[in-house]
């Protein structure tokens, strides 16, 4: 009895031992984990470029499946994502940062927040991204921010957003970005100007 | 000690199945409820949903892109002989018409910058056709994407959408 007690324990907790960490390691559990994961990496922009690929290993596709849904596969659009600024802290709305960028190698572009569930923050505020047409050719620059500034070409509002990240597409990537993505692309700079509370 | 052996092996054997099997069917699982939560919203089986703009209020899909707009197409090709027939209207700017599998793979795309696209779907299994794609799972979701990043551009482009066409044929 003891014995089979022991095999019935033990075939238990290995399928909960196995899907608990089957979801840790996709990133689905605890929630609220962030997308900013991948082999790719560019000044903290990350990716992985199997997105929407049979290619992409288990932990890729199930996690993918979950925070981008409908993702186009590298050769259409490339997705990467931030969620630490320049200092290597977490992106909160409780901050005030300055994105700066340069010229995209790619058709279009757009850099959108989004909150620790993956879902644009829940606010009127009409300022929920940056994109290739708003910026213009050269160098752009845009505060995240809970309220609008003063003075700021552009704005992305955070309020409502809590922990949040940036998710920057490159539509119709130039080739080199899929070969070289280090060498090809100016990953945009996130500065923290200020936070609430700080003295 | 060796008492032990058995149990701890079947501890090993379970934690490994459980965690690919997880693996495994996190995507389908994923893909049903997101097909099921698209379907509540309103989004069609055979027929292109004419969309909202995207916003905080009206997101249906993680990570929407508030720039773009989106028309969603719902398949099930399990009919025997059943083919789905697509079409995607002229837009000036950046266009794609995309196809998801039940496990989300996005297994093809078509851009059709300045042009309009026809192409046909087939149930998986099917042999290959000129102007025709085959579809890995029965059922799956179809998007086309259209660059329109402010109101003024998302009516033009509802207005190109009109074009659109997704229309299943049954033998």
């Amino acid at each position: 009895m003891r014995r089979l007690f022991a095999y019935l324990a033990a075939i238990v907790a290995g399928c909960a031992l196995g899907l608990g960490s089957a979801l840790w390691m996709a990133g689905l559990w605890p929630a609220g984990r962030s997308l900013a994961f991948g082999d790719v990496d560019v000044g903290g922009w990350r990716s992985d470029f199997a997105i929407g690929s049979k290619a992409a290993d288990p932990y890729t596709r199930a996690r993918v499946a979950r925070h981008g849904l409908l993702a186009l596969a590298k050769t259409e659009a490339v997705y990467l994502t931030r969620a630490l600024d320049d200092a290597g802290e977490p992106l909160r709305e409780s901050c005030t940062y300055r994105l700066t960028g340069g010229p995209m190698p790619g058709g279009w572009w757009s850099v959108t927040l989004y909150d620790s569930g993956s879902m644009l923050p829940a606010n009127t505020d009409g300022a929920l991204s940056i994109d290739a047409g708003r910026a213009g050719a050269g160098a752009w620059e845009a505060v995240i921010a809970a309220r609008r500034p003063e003075r700021a070409a552009h704005w992305i509002s955070s309020r409502g957003a809590g922990t949040f990240d940036l998710t920057l597409r490159l539509y119709m990537p130039d080739s080199a970005l899929l070969t070289d993505p280090n060498g090809t692309l100016d990953a945009p700079r996130i500065a923290r100007l200020s936070c609430e509370g700080a003295s | 000690m060796r008492r032990w052996l058995g149990p701890l092996l079947a501890l090993a054997l379970c934690t490994a199945a459980a965690h690919a099997l997880t693996l495994y069917l996190t995507p389908g699982v994923i893909m049903n409820r997101a097909m099921e939560a698209l379907a509540q919203r309103g989004v069609a089986l055979h027929r292109f949903t004419t969309p909202e703009r995207v916003t905080p209020q009206s997101q249906s899909v993680v990570r929407s892109s508030p720039d773009l707009y989106y028309a969603l197409c719902r398949y099930d090709l399990s009919k025997p002989g059943s083919v789905l027939d697509l079409r995607m209207g002229a837009w000036p700017d950046y266009q794609s018409l995309a196809f998801f599998d039940g496990q989300t793979d996005n297994f093809a795309t078509l851009r059709g910058t300045g042009n309009a696209e026809s192409v046909r779907l087939l149930p998986p299994g099917s042999a290959a056709q000129p102007g025709a794609i085959v579809s890995p799972t029965t059922k799956g979701v179809i998007l086309i994407r259209r660059l329109a990043p402010d109101a003024a551009r998302f009516a033009a482009a509802a207005e190109a959408g009109k074009a659109d066409l997704c229309r299943l044929r049954e033998a």
